[in-house]
C-alpha cells in the first residue's frame, strides 16, 4: 500500500506558537519534547506527521534494528549483539546509511510489549535461543515518539515510559531476560484536555507545552478550508507549490542547529530565569534548565548569537505553563503570562 | 553509557547528598527514601553516590558472595561451584523498573537450559544481582504490591528465597534499598516505608544564586560532560577519600550510654511506632562521625541526622496531606487539620467564605493568580459545561423556590481503602483500586491455563506438561515440545473502577457545615480516585430532580471543580437521586459487562419529595431494595446527619436496604499510620 502523503508543515495556517515549538525541538532535541494542548480538529496531529519531511538526517548503523549512531554508540551495539547472540562487526567496517530522523507512532491501545519490545517465547521455547523483538522505545530512538490522546495512555505504559525518558534507556526485565538499549527521544505529546489530565511526572518530562484553540478570524478559517481542499484533490501538485518554502525551513532549521552552540548568555538573564520561576512556583529545577535551552534555541532560530530578554519571556511562556505548583485536581493554565503580570505588580 | 553527573557538583540538596553519604559509610543505616518535587536531582545524586563507593571483592559465583567473609555463603560457594577466582568490581546499582516482572525479580528457571540439557537451574534474578549493592526504585510508590511484598521480604530477611518452577533455593541478598517517590502520586505502605533506613524530602532551591549556579553546571554538563567530569574530579575524589575514610574509621566509632540515652528519648518524643527508629538513628549517628573523622558519637552528630531517621516513623508526619499544600499556607493548613479532628462547623457563615475556601480546597490555596480555574471564578475562564447535564440554573436561585448556595469543600483527608471483592472475570486495565484477573502481562501470575494471553507462557507448566510426554516422543538430548504443551500465565493485580458519587446537595445539607463536610469527604474520595486511577461520574439531587454533574470520566480534575461549584438548596428528593445513579450504574455495564461500579451515596436519608405516590422514605427503601439486585456493583452509604439527641438513622435503613456498606464521614478516614503499624505488629 502506498502512504498517503503528508499535509506539508509550512502550509499549515496558524497555530504558529504549536509550530514554533515543534521546530524548537528539531533543533534542540535536548528540549525533550512538547504537549499539545487543544481541542479536537486543530491540526494537532497533522502538524506532528507533517514534521517528518522538515527532518534532519542522521547517519544510523545498517541492518541493526537499534538505530544507533556509530561513532557514540558503538559500545551500547557490542553490548546488544552479544546479546541477541550476533557477532559485532569491527566499528571500522560497520555499514553506515543516512536515514531520516523518524517519527514513530504509539498508539493509545499499545500493549506494553509492543512498547518496550518483547521476547519470542515460542521461538525460545521451540528452538531454546533467544530472538528479541524490539519495540516502538528502541524505533523511536533518536527520533520523535508520538502519543495521540496521551492522557488516555494505560498507566502501566505511561510507567514505562517515564522510565525510559529519565535514563534514557529501555530496561526490559521480564521472562528471564534482562536487556536495555538505548532510547532518548523526544516525546511529542497531543491531548484534549477535557478528557483528563496527565499525571505530573508524565507532564513534567515534556519540556514545551502550548495550548492551542480553534482559529478565530474568518479570513484565517476561509484559508484553511482552501488550502485542505487543494490537498485533498491533488496532493503532490499541493506539496511540490509548497516545495521551495519547505527546503527554506529546512535549510533554516539547519542553520539554527549549527548555530546553537554558539549561542551566549548573558549572567543578567540566567538571573531572570531564575526569578521567573521561583515567582511563579515551579516544582523542581527542570523548569530552569528548559527555558535556557529554549531561549538558546529561540535565538539560533532567529539567527542570532546572543539570548535577548524577549527569548527569555517567550521560553517562559512555552515551558512553564504545565510546571506551576499545582494540586493534583487542578487544571493548566492556558498561558503563564497574566501570572507574571500579577508577580510583578506584587 | 551515559556520562555521570558527578554528585559533588550537585548544587545544594544537603540533606540528601548527607542521606546517600551516610549509608554509603555504614550500610546499616539501611537505605534512604528520597520523596519530594520532581527534578530535583533525585535520581542524579543517587546514582552520583553510586560511582563513589569503593569497589568491592567477589567470589566467581553467581550470587557476588564475598570471598573473604566466612558465614553466609550461597549455594554455589556451598558446593564448591565456583566459576573463576575472586575479583574486583564496582558496587553494582540495579535499577528496579516499575514494570520489572515478579519472575525477574527474584529469579526464575533457566528455560533454555531448562530445554537444551533439561535441567532445572536458576537464572538469578536482579535480588540476587543487588546483593551487597543498591537497589534503587524510582517511583517507589508506584511499584506493583506484589513486587514491593518480595522486596520486603528480602529487606527484612537479609536472604531470597526461591521457591517457584521447580526450583528450591536460598541465597543472600543485602542490599541498599534507595528509592524516590513524588508524594502527589499516593503513600507508600507503612510497612515499606518503615523498611528505609532514612528518608530525606527535597525541594528545589529557593536561593536565586544557587539557582543560577545550578543552571549554569547543567548547561555546561549538557555542553560537555567529559570536561564538565574532569573540573570536578578533584572534588569527586575528595568525597571518595571521605567515605574511604569513614568506613574504615566507623568500626571503631563508639556510642556511649549516655548519647544511648538521648537517642531513646528523641524516639520517645517522636512517638515514633517499633524499636527501628533508635537502631537506624544509632547507626546514622556513628556513620556520621566517621565521616567527620570522629570516633565518638556526639550529640550534635544525632541532632543532626534525627529527623531523616524520624520523619517517616514518627506520629506527626502519620498522613502526609495528598495536596502538596503551598509552604506560606502549610501551617494555615495544619491548624484546619488539627481543628477538624472534632466535628466541626466552619461552613456555617455560608456564603461569604464559600468563595475563598472552596478555591482553596479545589486546588490553588498558594497561588491567587490562578484564579480563574477556580471554583470562584467568575466566567473568566471559558466554562466547560460537561453535555447534557441542563444547568439552566446556574446563576442564582431560579424559579422563586428556596434560596441556592455554594458551599466551600471542606478539608480532606487520606481515606480508608474502598474496593471490590475479588471474583473469577478477567479483565483488561490500569489502575490500582480492585483486584482482578487480567488478560495482560502485568500482575503476578498466580497460576497457569491451557487458554491465555498469545505470548505469556508459564514456562515451568509448559515444561511439566511437555515432561510427562518425552517418552512417547523418542526422548533426544533436549527436550521436545509440541503447540499442545503450551501453558499460558493467569495472571491478576489491581485495576481502576467506576466510583460514581451521588451527593445529597439538598437544603437540609447546608445547615451545620454538613455541605462541606460532605464535599471534603468527597474531595477526599477523589483525590484517592485520582491515585487509583479510577473513573469517576458526579450526580447530586436537590429540589424535585437528580442532576448529573458530569458523566463518566477519567478527569478527576473536572470532577473536582463541579464538586466545588455544587450549589446547594431546595428539598430532597433522594428517590429520584436513586434512580439517577442507578441508570448511570446500568448504562455503563452495558458498556463494559466485566466492570464493577462503586456507588457512593452522600446522604442524610431524610427523602422528603417522592417519584409516585408513596411516602418519600418508603419509596426510597423500595428503590434501594431493587437496585440490590444488581450484584455487579457495590454501593456505599455515606451518613451526614449530625448526631444529636434525635437522630432519624434514615442513611442506615438505605444502606440497610441496599446492601451497602455504611459510613460516617469520620470513618471515612483511614487508620493513621502508626495505628496501622501497631495493629500489624
Amino acid at each position: 500500500m502506498k502512504k498517503k502523503p503528508n499535509f506539508p508543515f509550512v502550509a499549515i495556517v496558524g497555530q504558529e506558537r504549536m509550530k514554533l515549538a515543534l521546530v524548537l525541538n528539531i533543533i534542540n532535541p535536548g528540549l525533550s519534547g512538547v504537549l499539545v494542548r487543544g481541542e479536537k480538529g486543530t491540526a494537532k496531529s497533522t502538524a506532528v506527521r507533517a514534521l517528518a519531511e522538515i527532518l534532519p538526517r542522521i547517519r544510523v548503523i545498517d541492518r541493526f534494528p537499534f538505530r544507533l549512531d556509530p561513532d557514540t554508540e558503538y559500545a551500547a551495539y557490542r553490548e546488544l549483539c552479544a546479546l541477541m547472540g550476533r557477532t559485532p562487526e569491527e566499528q571500522g567496517e560497520l555499514a553506515v546509511r543516512e536515514s531520516r530522523v523518524r517519527v514513530v507512532e504509539l498508539p493509545v491501545g499499545a500493549t506494553e510489549d509492543r512498547v518496550v519490545g518483547t521476547l519470542d517465547m515460542e521461538q525460545a521455547l521451540q528452538k531454546g535461543e533467544r530472538r528479541i523483538e524490539p519495540g516502538l522505545l528502541a524505533q523511536a530512538h533518536r527520533g520523535i515518539l508520538y502519543v495521540d490522546e496521551v492522557n488516555l495512555l494505560d498507566d502501566h505504559v505511561v510507567d514505562v515510559l517515564l522510565d525510559a525518558a529519565a535514563m534514557g534507556v529501555n530496561t526490559i526485565e521480564r521472562e528471564g531476560i534482562s536487556f536495555s538499549h538505548p532510547a532518548r527521544f523526544t516525546l511529542v505529546g497531543t491531548m484534549n484536555p477535557e478528557e483528563g489530565e496527565l499525571r505530573p511526572q508524565l507532564l513534567d518530562r515534556f519540556g514545551l507545552c502550548v495550548t492551542i484553540t480553534g482559529i478565530g478570524s474568518i479570513e484565517e478559517r476561509v484559508r484553511i478550508m482552501e488550502q485542505r481542499v487543494a490537498f485533498d484533490e491533488d496532493p503532490e501538485g499541493f506539496r511540490e507549490k509548497w516545495q521551495e518554502e519547505s527546503e527554506r525551513l529546512v535549510a533554516r532549521i539547519v542553520r539554527a542547529r549549527e548555530a546553537y552552540s554558539r549561542v551566549r548568555v548573558e549572567r543578567e538573564l540566567l538571573y531572570e530565569i531564575g526569578r521567573s520561576c521561583l515567582e511563579m512556583g515551579v516544582d523542581g529545577h527542570r523548569g530552569d534548565i528548559i527555558i535556557l535551552k529554549t531561549a538558546r534555541t529561540l535565538a539560533a532560530w532567529h539567527g542570532r548569537d546572543t539570548v535577548e530578554p524577549a527569548d527569555v519571556r517567550e521560553a517562559v511562556d512555552l515551558a512553564l505553563p504545565h510546571r506551576l505548583r499545582r494540586q493534583p485536581l487542578m487544571e493548566i493554565p492556558d498561558s503563564v503570562r497574566h501570572l507574571r503580570v500579577k508577580g510583578a505588580a506584587a | 553509557m551515559m556520562t555521570l553527573y558527578p554528585l559533588a557538583a550537585v548544587v545544594g540538596q544537603e540533606e540528601l547528598k548527607l542521606g546517600l553519604l551516610l549509608n554509603a559509610v555504614n550500610p546499616a543505616v539501611g537505605g534512604v527514601l528520597v520523596r519530594g518535587e520532581k527534578g530535583t536531582a533525585k535520581s542524579t545524586a543517587v546514582r552520583g553516590m553510586a560511582e563513589l563507593l569503593p569497589e568491592i571483592r567477589v567470589a566467581g559465583c553467581r550470587f557476588s558472595c564475598d570471598p573473604d567473609a566466612g558465614g553466609e555463603q550461597c549455594p554455589d560457594c556451598c558446593r564448591g561451584l565456583v566459576a573463576g577466582p575472586p575479583r574486583s568490581r564496582p558496587v553494582r546499582l540495579v535499577n528496579l523498573p516499575l514494570n520489572a516482572a515478579e519472575d525477574r525479580v527474584v529469579g526464575a528457571i533457566d528455560f533454555s537450559r531448562a530445554i537444551r540439557n533439561s535441567t532445572a537451574t536458576l537464572q538469578p534474578g536482579l535480588l540476587a544481582e543487588a546483593h551487597r549493592g543498591i537497589l534503587y526504585v524510582d517511583e517507589v510508590n508506584l511499584l506493583d504490591d506484589h513486587i514491593v511484598d518480595l522486596i520486603l521480604d528480602a529487606a527484612a530477611s537479609g536472604r531470597n528465597i526461591v521457591e517457584r518452577e521447580g526450583i528450591s533455593l536460598c541465597h543472600p541478598a543485602r542490599f541498599l534499598l534507595v528509592g524516590t517517590m513524588n508524594p502527589e502520586e499516593g503513600e507508600l505502605r507503612p510497612q515499606l516505608l518503615d523498611r528505609f533506613g532514612l528518608c530525606v524530602e527535597v525541594r528545589a532551591c529557593t536561593g536565586l544564586d544557587e539557582r543560577v549556579t545550578l543552571l549554569l553546571r547543567r548547561d555546561e554538563f549538557d555542553r560537555d560532560p567529559v570536561g564538565f567530569r574532569r573540573r570536578f574530579s578533584s572534588a569527586t575524589e575528595e568525597l571518595r577519600r571521605r567515605i574511604h575514610r569513614g568506613r574504615r574509621l566507623l568500626p571503631r566509632v563508639r556510642v556511649s550510654a549516655a548519647i544511648r540515652r538521648f537517642i531513646g528519648e528523641l524516639c520517645l518524643a517522636a512517638m515514633v511506632a517499633g524499636h527501628r527508629a533508635d537502631l537506624v538513628l544509632e547507626q546514622a549517628a556513628r556513620a556520621l562521625a566517621a565521616l567527620e573523622g570522629e570516633t565518638e558519637v556526639k550529640t550534635s552528630h544525632v541532632r543532626r541526622v534525627a529527623a531523616m531517621a524520624l520523619v517517616h516513623r514518627s506520629r506527626e508526619a502519620a498522613p502526609p496531606e495528598p495536596p502538596p499544600p503551598g509552604r506560606e499556607r502549610q501551617q494555615e493548613r495544619e491548624q484546619h487539620q488539627a481543628g477538624d479532628r472534632q466535628p466541626r462547623d466552619d461552613g456555617r457563615d455560608g456564603g461569604d467564605r464559600a468563595d475563598g475556601e472552596a478555591g482553596e480546597g479545589a486546588g490553588s490555596r498558594q497561588e491567587p493568580a490562578a484564579g480563574p480555574e477556580t471554583a470562584g471564578g467568575q466566567g473568566k475562564a471559558p466554562r466547560r459545561e460537561p453535555p447534557d447535564t441542563g444547568q439552566e440554573e446556574e446563576p442564582g436561585p431560579a424559579a422563586g423556590t428556596e434560596e441556592e448556595q455554594v458551599f466551600a469543600v471542606g478539608p480532606s483527608f487520606r481515606v480508608r481503602k474502598i474496593a471490590s471483592g475479588r471474583d473469577r472475570v478477567v479483565r483488561r486495565g490500569s489502575g490500582r483500586r480492585s483486584r482482578s484477573r487480567v488478560l495482560q502481562k502485568q500482575g503476578r501470575s498466580s497460576r497457569s491455563g491451557l487458554h491465555g494471553l498469545a505470548g505469556d507462557i508459564a514456562l515451568d507448566a509448559t515444561i511439566r506438561a511437555a515432561a510427562v510426554r518425552q517418552a512417547a516422543r523418542g526422548g533426544g538430548p533436549g527436550l521436545i515440545l509440541r503447540p499442545g504443551d503450551l501453558r499460558y500465565r493467569i495472571r491478576e493485580r489491581r485495576i481502576g473502577n467506576l466510583l460514581l458519587f451521588v451527593v445529597d446537595a439538598s437544603g437540609s445539607m447546608g445547615a451545620r457545615g454538613r455541605m462541606a463536610a460532605s464535599k471534603g469527604a468527597v474531595m477526599s474520595l477523589l483525590l484517592d480516585a485520582y491515585q487509583k486511577r479510577d473513573k469517576v461520574a458526579l450526580l447530586s439531587f436537590r429540589r424535585d430532580r437528580s442532576w448529573l454533574n458530569l458523566p463518566v470520566t477519567g478527569s478527576v480534575e473536572l470532577a473536582g471543580r463541579l464538586l466545588a461549584e455544587m450549589p446547594v438548596g431546595g428539598r430532597t428528593p433522594l428517590s429520584a437521586g436513586l434512580v439517577g445513579a442507578h441508570e448511570q450504574v446500568r448504562n455503563y455495564l452495558v458498556r463494559e459487562p466485566d466492570g464493577r461500579p462503586i456507588v457512593i451515596i452522600l446522604t442524610d436519608g431524610k427523602a422528603n419529595v417522592s417519584l409516585g405516590r408513596d411516602r418519600p422514605v418508603d419509596e426510597m427503601v423500595r428503590i434501594a431494595t431493587a437496585m440490590r439486585a444488581e450484584k455487579r456493583a457495590r454501593y456505599i452509604v455515606v451518613d451526614t446527619e449530625e448526631e444529636g439527641l434525635v437522630t432519624f438513622g434514615l442513611a442506615g435503613r438505605l444502606a440497610g436496604a441496599l446492601a451497602a456498606d455504611y459510613f460516617r464521614i469520620q470513618d471515612l478516614r483511614a487508620q493513621q499510620l502508626v495505628d496501622i503499624v501497631r495493629t500489624e505488629q
